[in-house]
């Protein structure tokens, strides 16, 4: 039933008028909608921002936690109740930035979840600073004579860690991001989907008009499981930026290596017998 | 003070754990009591290691200041520990290594080397010493010879024989030549105890409180805890995970905490340090977590190997913004098995963060002791059924005893909301001034019912004490002993243990030590962290803190020679130690 929709949140939203980020919500209510999903169903985790607040804009179950600490949490209750379905959405500061470790790593441990970063290259919460992923030159208070830190490149580091699905989208686009969510939750481990976001209030540089001139969608041509196209995709940015699924490196879970087909932790009891058993070999 | 106690040393990577793992089993198996502290240097290799036993037939609390038996495997350990050994002490060295003359020490000479290579290799050294300990204490060989067969089986055959004759070897020099300098054990009963250290036990209580789920980052002295969990993690059907850095680890025991499991870290300061926020995140968002939290000499690096505790301050006072929280610090390895238990039922109780504060000095050493009872570990889920709350599901309902009705994330029919902010009863957020007084007041309300829960001090000693000492955590072991040298140098002495420092147990500390003369901390700490808190919870006003800050373990003399300093030799005059 694609039209009624049980994820949706009716009270008031914190974003200003124009933000992409009420577009990313849309995408995410119509992936879980399609994808047939009860809300009872879905884990929102979120770090702090503003893209971090969408778990509380969507009527999932929702873990709102600290700035750049998504993903552990996210990581946490995955592997405590597998039959969740996790999806953790936060900012290119959260994510990049502050949690940069835990991007890292998440990758690598490849947990059965989809992360979507709204990607407006600013902080927007805090009011207009550098993010990871500003552009050079772009100048901001903390900024003044423009930025010189290199851009982190969100993609190349996913394709270079290997991981099973990496994708980027434009907020504007509400069907192909709702698209590559839909696929993300199937691909079977860690997907990533960067979102473009304009932040209609800081970010001066990289406008609606910035991102539409720029982007287009990728043809049958690319092929995703080609590891070094894949790359050469990622650092397509200040003339085109390909939108689509850019990388595809299907390998089993952490959930399907480590838990497998064993109840979820949360269905599990104490068994004193074998805590007597521990004792017994402690002679 | 216990009847024997022997103390061997060697360098690191020498071999001189498995010396102490075999003849640690040994006696235990012969129904001894044993306390075995360890003492290691910050490397893998090289440097000088050793490990202290104290053997009696009743239990022992405290590591002692000398040795009755020095088993010296390389020549650094007899220099070092010469000067530590009681009268008629007694040396066992290799004959390469000439001792010096001391008086009232006796040497026993023991040609490890060339015994292990007649018996095929170097590495038998080993073998010889715990040959030659056994026949120092008058053990047979017969126990050794069951030791070795179960310990190198794996190894094959080969392996198990020639470490039993480089064993026998060493065995029978001591018995044919040094067979007066023997300092042989009082017989005692053989009992089946367990021969545990107190990261096996603070393991097994978070395994028998219903641990599911544990992520930690490796760092001493906590990592002996994860080791344990993590060794028997699959048979248990805990997930164990090594996390990127502690505040990965916290974060991810909230989010599976969240899923409806118990959870725990182990940290030690540092790594305590970085979990910070993710604590003040357990506070506000009513997460349970269970924080391991063993002790190391700080600031910083500090003595990553050694003992103190300098984290008490730490533990009651991280994560910024106020909640509520439990702070635990068991004396011994026994009680740190039921604290373990107790920590985990509580934090699900009432959905907050409790620490469990442990050292180097409990987590390393070894005890023997009676299995824990089963029958005392109580066992309650503390999940809500949903068939019983108001639709919708509101995860911070205000109630009267600002527990609010926790289900886990997947419950059909309810949306379940944790949030880092200051947030509605549905978890939604919220700058609403009345809605934020309200929060803010539910969660100190549990504070009524976490203050009832078992945690009182305890008393031991005389009834009407001229000398009373308080102290918290391991210091537990020496206080005790301090008390009972005093009492039996006719000096009325009693103690004060705290194992729950938060919520402070602050009317029962008042009944106990309100009126008490001359009342004194012990704390292996420089500034008097207990003192500080009794003062402030009580009003009481404590004498100088003993406190001991250079990495090692209080003991026994250690406090009487503090007490001399303070209160003149006089009246201690005839306290022995
Ligand atoms: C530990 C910590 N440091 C700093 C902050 C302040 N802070 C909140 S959001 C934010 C940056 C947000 O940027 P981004 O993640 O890109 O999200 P956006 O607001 O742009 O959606 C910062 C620095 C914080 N909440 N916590
Ligand atoms: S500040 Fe930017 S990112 Fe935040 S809500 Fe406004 S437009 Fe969106």
């Amino acid at each position: 039933m694609e039209n009624s929709n049980a994820f949706r949140y009716e009270g008031e939203k914190a974003w200003c008028p124009g933000c992409g980020d009420f577009a990313i919500l849309s995408s995410v209510e119509k992936a879980l909608t399609r994808a047939g999903k009860k809300p009872e169903e879905v884990l929102t985790v979120s770090g702090i921002g503003q893209a971090a607040k969408l778990p509380h804009y969507l009527k999932t179950n929702g873990f709102n936690g600290l700035h750049g600490r998504a993903l552990p949490p996210a990581f946490g209750a995955k592997t405590a109740n597998h039959r969740l379905t996790v999806i953790v959405t936060s900012g290119d500061g959260d994510v990049y930035g502050e949690g940069g470790n835990h991007f890292i790593h998440a990758i690598r441990r490849n947990t059965e979840m989809t992360l979507i970063v709204h990607n407006n290259q600013v902080y927007g919460l805090t009011k207009g600073q550098a993010s990871p992923t500003s552009d050079k030159g772009m100048k901001t208070k903390l900024q003044p004579d423009g930025v010189i830190l290199t851009p982190f490149n969100p993609l190349a580091v996913a394709i270079a860690l290997g991981a099973p699905f990496v994708a980027r989208s434009f907020s504007k686009e509400i069907d192909l991001t709702a698209e590559l969510i839909g696929q993300a939750m199937e691909c079977g481990g860690f997907a990533l989907i960067d979102v473009l976001q304009p932040c209609v209030s800081f970010n001066k540089v990289n406008t609606y008009q910035w991102y539409q001139q720029r982007a287009y969608r990728l043809g049958p041509e690319h092929d995703p499981a080609d590891r070094m196209k894949a790359l050469a995709k990622a650092f397509e940015w200040d003339e085109k930026i390909p939108l689509g699924v850019i990388y595809k490196n299907p390998r089993p879970g952490y959930v399907a290596t480590v838990i497998g087909d064993a109840k979820p932790l949360v269905e599990r009891d104490v068994d004193m017998e074998k805590i007597k058993g521990l004792m017994a070999r402690l002679y | 003070m216990p009847q024997t106690t022997l103390t061997l040393g060697g360098m690191a990577g020498q071999g001189l754990v498995t010396v102490s793992d075999l003849l640690l089993k040994l006696l235990a198996r012969a129904g001894y009591r044993l306390l075995a502290t360890q003492d290691y240097m910050s490397r893998v290799r090289g440097g000088h290691n050793f490990i202290q036993i104290c053997i009696d037939a009743d239990p022992v609390f405290a590591p002692q200041p000398a040795a009755d038996i020095l088993a010296a495997l390389d020549r650094r350990s007899m220099d070092e520990h010469l000067r530590e050994l009681t009268a008629g002490g007694i040396v066992l060295h290799d004959s390469d290594h000439t001792p010096p003359t001391v008086n009232g020490v006796r040497f026993a000479g023991v040609p490890m080397n060339r015994f292990a290579n007649e018996a095929g290799n170097p590495v038998y050294a080993n073998a010889v010493a715990l040959g030659a300990i056994a026949a120092l204490l008058e053990i047979g060989m017969a126990g050794v010879d069951a030791l070795l067969r179960e310990h190198f089986g794996k190894k094959g055959n080969e392996a198990v024989e020639k470490n039993i004759a480089a064993a026998q070897a060493g065995h029978r020099h001591i018995a044919r030549y040094y067979a007066e300098t023997t300092r042989p054990l009082q017989p005692v009963k053989q009992k089946t105890r367990m021969l545990i250290n107190g990261a096996q036990a603070i393991g097994l209580g978070m395994m028998a409180g219903g641990l599911r789920f544990v992520s930690a980052y490796p760092m001493s002295p906590s990592t002996s805890i994860f080791n344990y969990v993590t060794a028997n993690a699959a048979e248990l059907g805990i997930l164990s995970e090594q996390a990127e850095d502690e505040i990965a680890a916290v974060n991810m025991a909230l989010g599976a905490s969240a899923a409806g499991v118990r959870t725990a870290v182990t940290t030690s300061g540092g790594g305590l340090d970085l979990m910070a926020e993710g604590i003040s995140l357990a506070g506000i968002a009513e997460t349970p977590v269970v924080i391991a939290n063993i002790m190391r000499p700080g600031p910083a690096t500090g003595l990553p190997t050694r003992t103190g505790q300098e984290d008490l301050d730490l533990a009651l006072n991280i994560g910024h913004g106020e909640f509520p929280r439990f702070v635990f610090a068991p004396g011994t390895a026994e009680e740190a098995f039921y604290t373990a238990i107790h920590a985990m039922n509580l934090a699900d109780k009432y959905q907050v963060p409790v620490f469990l504060l442990g050292d180097q000095q409990l987590v390393d050493s070894y005890v023997t002791l009676d299995r824990f009872n089963a029958a005392r570990v109580r066992f309650k889920n503390y999940l809500a059924d949903p068939a019983k709350l108001p639709d919708p599901y509101k995860r911070y309902s205000l109630t009267p005893n600002g527990v609010s009705p926790r289900l886990p994330y997947g419950t059909p029919g309810a949306r379940v909301m944790y949030d880092s902010h200051l947030h509605e009863e549905d978890g939604h957020i919220t700058e609403d001034p009345g809605i934020v007084r309200a929060m803010v007041e539910k969660r100190f309300r549990k504070l009524k019912g976490m203050a009832k829960e078992p945690g009182a001090p305890t008393w031991y000693g005389a009834k009407k004490p001229l000398i009373t000492l308080a102290c918290w955590g391991t210091a537990y072991g020496a206080a005790r002993e301090a008390v009972d040298a005093l009492n039996g140098a006719g000096i009325k002495a009693g103690m004060a243990h705290f194992n729950r420092l938060a919520p402070f147990p602050s009317g029962e500390a008042r009944a106990l030590l309100a009126k008490k003369e001359t009342l004194h901390t012990v704390e292996g700490n420089f500034t008097g962290q207990l003192a500080r808190l009794l003062a402030r919870e009580t009003g009481i006003r404590t004498g100088v803190p003993v406190t001991r800050y250079d990495g090692r373990p209080i003991t026994a003399r250690f406090i009487i020679d503090r007490l001399k300093e303070v209160h003149g030799n006089g009246k201690f005059k005839r306290v022995s130690l």
